[in-house]
């Protein structure tokens, strides 16, 4: 967008689920019950909005999805490597939607140990794909003991409704 | 593996005169091609059946520490040796990465995939560089490759790993691009979104989730359709009306308790960029500058990316 409409910036803002996001919490438009999510979480660093965004318009999104995640949850605990070192799910660059499911889940491999040596029976994963990946890909084919949520369906799950009507 | 001789050399080790030599190489029978510093290459196989032809041991072997004999038959293998043939490639971006690439290998450790039909992105960059267009056009590790961007994050080089796989994946025959990412952006084209989803089934659908909602803890809820002034425009990822609608209402839910004003668009509503996989530009800015014409059309004041 920024290389075709750069003068759409003018004329509105875009901003991405980390932003609207963290401003609901931090200008306290929302309210989030921490005791929903009581188990072990990670967070999985999507390399589009970390890496690639940070090579692309100099900006990663890495804290802002932990301060959110942290927001939610309070047992909170790193994949290692993370952040701009972080491991891919394996299902990117459209790899999700392609035939070669086998490599797929070889790729996999090195995300589903990580997940295991966290110890975190929640995983957080703020993009589609990667969702998807281990939800419904590597949490059968490596067996593990694992829920994975949208970073918005955790905030989603921790709403408390404000009493409106 | 090549062999490198001299004309005279080989002139001696057969017992014949230089200018036969010349002559069997010019008459094709001696398979050989002029290298560098007046030497000629062929390949080691060739020469091997030179010498059996004219029942002379080989003077050197290919582990010429162990005795031929011992080495036995040597297996034929069926790679051709690379030719460089100097042609210009079309996909390296930059020229100078044939000096720039340090063929370090860090980016081939950091990738997950790594010898996965033989290839990691050091090879690809350096088939770039020698011109090897069609073969990595024709390859599918360009597309097993998720452009995860490890690779390029560790290069030392400061190589563009990652534009270089989406030009590859932009030079393949459209019709050839695997699985249904081309069928998507081609459908994203014509009809809005990837998978072709119709207007009013998408309508409905989104009303239906919203009242849902609202029986169930959002009271009052209505989904928002091109409502004009609302200050959020909301993109939609097409897998979601298509195979889990209920996934949208945690969104929904989030905008209800913090009372903000957004809306959805009844058209051109795709969220997922599907060009940006297939390395298609041309089909990418038409799917972006339809979200522009939606913000301007219902008079959104904040774009929300939907991943
Ligand atoms: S890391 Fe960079 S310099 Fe090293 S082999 Fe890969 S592309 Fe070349
Ligand atoms: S972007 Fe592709 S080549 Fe680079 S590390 Fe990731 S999967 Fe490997």
């Amino acid at each position: 967008m920024n290389k075709w409409y750069p003068e759409v910036f003018n004329e509105f803002k875009v901003v991405s689920v980390f932003d609207l996001l963290l401003e609901y919490i931090q200008e306290g438009r929302i309210q989030l019950d921490k005791s929903v999510h009581t188990m072990p979480v990670s967070y999985h660093d999507p390399c589009n909005y970390g890496r690639k965004s940070l090579k692309a318009f100099g900006k990663a999104y890495f804290e802002e999805g932990r301060a959110i995640t942290k927001a939610c949850c309070d047992d909170f605990r790193e994949l290692n490597p993370n952040r701009n070192g972080a491991y891919c799910c394996g299902a990117g660059g459209g790899a999700w939607a392609m035939p070669f499911s086998e490599e797929r889940v070889y790729y996999g491999r090195i995300k589903a140990r990580q997940i295991v040596e966290s110890g975190a029976h929640l995983l957080i994963a703020p993009c589609h794909n990667c969702r998807d990946q281990i939800m419904k890909s590597l949490i059968k084919e490596y067996d593990l003991n694992l829920e994975v949520k949208y970073i918005w369906e955790l905030v989603a799950d921790s709403l408390i409704m404000p009493n409106k009507q | 593996m090549m062999y490198e001789f001299k004309v005279s050399d080989l002139a001696e080790e057969f017992g014949v005169h230089r200018n036969t030599i010349r002559n069997w190489i010019n008459a094709g029978t001696l398979p050989a091609k002029e290298g560098p510093g007046r030497k000629y290459l062929m390949k080691f196989q060739d020469y091997q059946k030179l010498c059996e032809k004219f029942g002379r041991e080989p003077h050197i072997s290919p582990a010429n520490n162990v005795s031929a004999k011992a080495l036995g038959a040597l297996e034929v293998s069926d790679v051709a040796p690379l030719e460089i043939t100097g042609k210009k490639s079309e996909i390296a971006i930059d020229p100078s990465w044939a000096d720039a690439c340090l063929t370090c290998g860090t980016c081939a450790s950091a990738c997950p995939i790594s010898g996965v039909d033989g290839l990691d992105p050091r090879k690809i960059v350096r088939m770039a560089a020698l011109g090897m267009d069609e073969e990595l056009v024709a390859s599918n590790w360009p597309w097993k490759c998720t452009m995860c961007a490890k690779c390029e994050e560790s290069c030392p080089a400061n190589i563009q790993i990652i534009a270089l796989m989406r030009k590859i994946r932009g030079k393949r025959a459209r019709a050839k691009v695997p699985g249904p990412i081309h069928k998507g952006v081609a459908m994203c084209l014509e009809r809005g979104n990837n998978l072709g989803i119709p207007k009013e089934d998408f309508v409905f659908l989104c009303e239906d989730l919203g009242q849902e909602l609202a029986e169930d803890c959002c009271p009052g809820f209505k989904t928002p359709i091109d409502v004009h002034g609302a200050r959020v425009l909301v993109t939609v990822n097409s897998k979601e009306p298509f195979g889990e609608p209920d996934d949208m209402k945690w969104w929904w839910k989030i905008f209800y308790a913090a009372g903000e004003s957004f809306t959805i668009s009844s058209e051109n509503w795709e969220g997922v960029n599907w060009g940006l996989f297939s390395g298609d530009d041309e089909a990418m800015k038409t799917v972006v500058g339809r979200i522009v014409d939606n913000m301007r059309r219902l008079n959104c004041k904040v774009l929300l990316l939907p991943e």
